[in-house]
């Protein structure tokens, strides 16, 4: 397989990474003939991004090599990297081949590289070329400036032939002032990770890529045994001021409910829909996906809490005919919460929503993903980039949210918070001693009246009714 | 361990007109595995005088090349008659096709250094210029 060779035009043209979503991230891929460094500490991923990347692209006639300087002996890396399903063992020893420089540098130092390399450009005509680690050769040389005529010597080379190269490195931060090859690099590419309670998140990072555009931020990644596994940061449609809003109700599925919303939801919208536990905000979730698939609206119900077991008996028990729904068009995700990380729980919502064909999404509970989120303005940028992309697709969400119990519906800091990005906010409340007793009030609708007044809400076998 | 260049069965003398060592080393070393000979002149005066003593079959030029630039040097090679058989590709990190066909070259190539696109380009131009030639003669 040969990566595709893509790009803004014909002159800058680009490689493939062999990850798609990383390619995305990149604006298209890496750029063909250039210097680039992939820079993290030791088990970010490094060597697996360019491993993925070197056997994506190899084939189609000129070599590729890898170039081992000291930090990890050469049969250690071809023996882990068998464990990958882009390995191909017929590719080794011909389209992909590995060197090791490690005694050629420990005798004769730094400046025996560019004449190597030279050297081996002539002989193999490499069409990709990955140095690791390439920071480790700053360890043998004698003096700093030593290692940046080196270093300067070497961009020429390189720049001045047909090769894509990858230095791997286990950089900090603060090496990137310290060392010229960041100055003479067309891009650089961060992994990092950070550790959250019993959790390790990974993380990809552009720090710079020259004369393109690329996606910002922190992208978060998986290793698995496919590969890096990234989700791309979320950002907001760019066409959300120009899209045309659905002029037309849709009904929320409670009876007594709509009338409340002077006949249902506008249809795009986002509801946010406020309770305490056990005020039956699930029930009126369920009562939303299921109007949705009634109508032949493809319908995603987003779980965090009950297992497809679970939520399927929740919905048996109430009468409906689960193999019908799924067979009219309901869709279940559910991700475990002990499992959750934000981005891949919200890029797989846009995953799914994407194509257009997904009209309603309820997400049963907003809540649990704060409890998972390690940083919490990034949940919010995320959902509200998520929730833009709702209504520039034209789907009606759902999103439910508990709160403490309160009986005067005042709302704490992290339920404004979500309310800024809902165009609808309900508000269930529980009262009474002997006799629990739910009532539900509109908060605020946007481009509508509502009924003001806090009406009853009967939770029953039945379902839900506002009454 | 890496093969070295030959300098043996040249059939065509090449004029490289380049400042970068690096591109200087692996145009001379591609080259000359592929059978020519090659000269080297570092600016675009250089060039010149060492064109018309030598009278290369191609003329490979960077257009940013001192004193004289590569354009200015296919101009000048243009209208130099004892140089009228002479190719001129323009090889250049800048994208300058359309200055390179008004200057007149016959050919323009982007960089970086691909060895198989450049000796190819070589061989076809070589090809063109014997074509033309015969044809020159029968007529």
């Amino acid at each position: 397989m040969t990566a595709p060779i893509t790009g803004e035009n014909g002159l800058f043209p680009r490689i493939g990474t062999g990850n798609p979503q990383a390619d995305l991230v990149l604006g298209g891929g890496l750029p063909a003939n250039s210097i680039n460094i992939v820079m993290g500490q030791p088990g970010t991923g490094k060597t697996v991004f360019a491993e993925q990347l070197l056997f994506c692209n190899a084939g189609a006639g000129r070599p590729i090599v890898y170039v081992s300087t000291l930090s990890e002996p050469m049969t250690k890396m071809v023996s882990y990297v068998q464990r990958f399903t882009y390995f191909d063992e017929s590719r080794l020893g011909t389209e992909i081949q590995y060197e090791d420089i490690g005694p050629l540098l420990a005798s004769d130092g730094p400046p025996a590289l560019v004449p190597w390399l030279s050297a081996l450009i002539k002989e193999r005509s490499p069409k990709l070329l990955v140095i690791d680690s390439f920071r480790a050769i700053h360890d043998l040389g004698s003096s700093l400036s030593e290692t940046r005529r080196m270093v300067s010597d070497l961009a020429g080379l390189l720049t001045a032939y047909d090769v894509t190269v990858l230095l791997l490195g286990e950089y900090t931060m603060a090496d990137i002032e310290r060392y010229p090859e960041f100055a003479v690099s067309d891009s650089i590419i961060q992994l990092a990770r950070q550790t959250l309670g019993t959790r390790d998140e990974r993380y990809m990072r552009v720090l710079k890529l020259r004369g393109s555009s690329y996606r910002e931020g922190q992208h978060a990644f998986r290793i698995t045994q496919d590969g890096i596994q990234l989700f791309p940061r979320l950002i907001s449609p760019r066409v959300a001021t120009t899209y045309t809003p659905r002029l037309e109700r849709t009904s929320t599925g409670v009876a007594g409910l709509d009338a409340m919303l002077e006949g249902g939801v506008w249809a795009g919208t986002t509801t946010l829909l406020v309770g305490p536990t056990g005020s039956g905000k699930t029930t009126v979730a369920m009562h939303f996906a299921l109007e949705g698939v009634a109508h032949k609206e493809p319908t995603l119900y987003v779980n965090f809490q009950e297992n497809p077991a679970q939520l399927a008996r929740s919905f048996s028990l109430r009468g409906v005919d689960l193999v019908k729904a799924r067979a009219d068009g309901l869709e279940f995700m559910y991700v475990s919460p002990v499992e959750l990380q934000i981005d891949s729980i919200v890029v797989g919502i846009f995953d799914r929503i994407k194509g257009g064909r997904i009209r309603r999404v309820v997400i049963d509970a907003v809540g649990d993903l704060v409890t998972a989120a390690s940083d919490t303005q990034r949940l919010h940028d995320y959902l509200y980039s998520l929730v833009q992309h709702f209504a520039v697709n034209g789907v009606t969400s759902l999103l439910t949210f508990e709160s403490g119990i309160s009986t005067d519906g005042s709302f704490d800091t992290g339920e404004q918070r979500f309310s800024y990005m809902s165009d609808n906010v309900l508000a269930i409340s529980l009262a009474g001693d002997e006799r629990t007793r739910r009532t539900i009030r509109v908060v605020k609708t946007r481009n509508s009246g509502h009924d003001p007044v806090v009406r009853e809400l009967d939770i029953t076998s039945a379902g839900a009714r506002v009454s | 361990m890496p093969k070295q260049g030959t300098s043996e069965n040249h059939s065509a003398i090449i004029l490289v007109v380049e400042r970068d060592p690096h591109v200087r080393d692996l145009e001379a070393f591609f080259l000359n595995e592929a059978g020519f000979g090659v000269e080297f002149a570092a600016d675009g005066e250089a060039a010149l005088a060492l064109a018309r003593e030598i009278k290369p079959e191609i003329i490979i030029t960077e257009v940013l090349v001192p004193k004289l630039d590569g354009l200015a040097l296919c101009r000048a090679v243009r209208k130099e008659a004892e140089l009228k058989d002479t190719v001129v590709l323009i090889f250049s990190i800048l994208a300058a096709q359309s200055r390179a066909r008004e200057a007149g070259a016959d050919a323009f190539l982007m960089k970086p250094l691909a060895e198989q696109r450049l000796v190819q380009t070589v061989r076809e131009l070589l090809a063109s210029r014997a074509s033309s030639k015969a044809e020159a003669v029968r007529a």
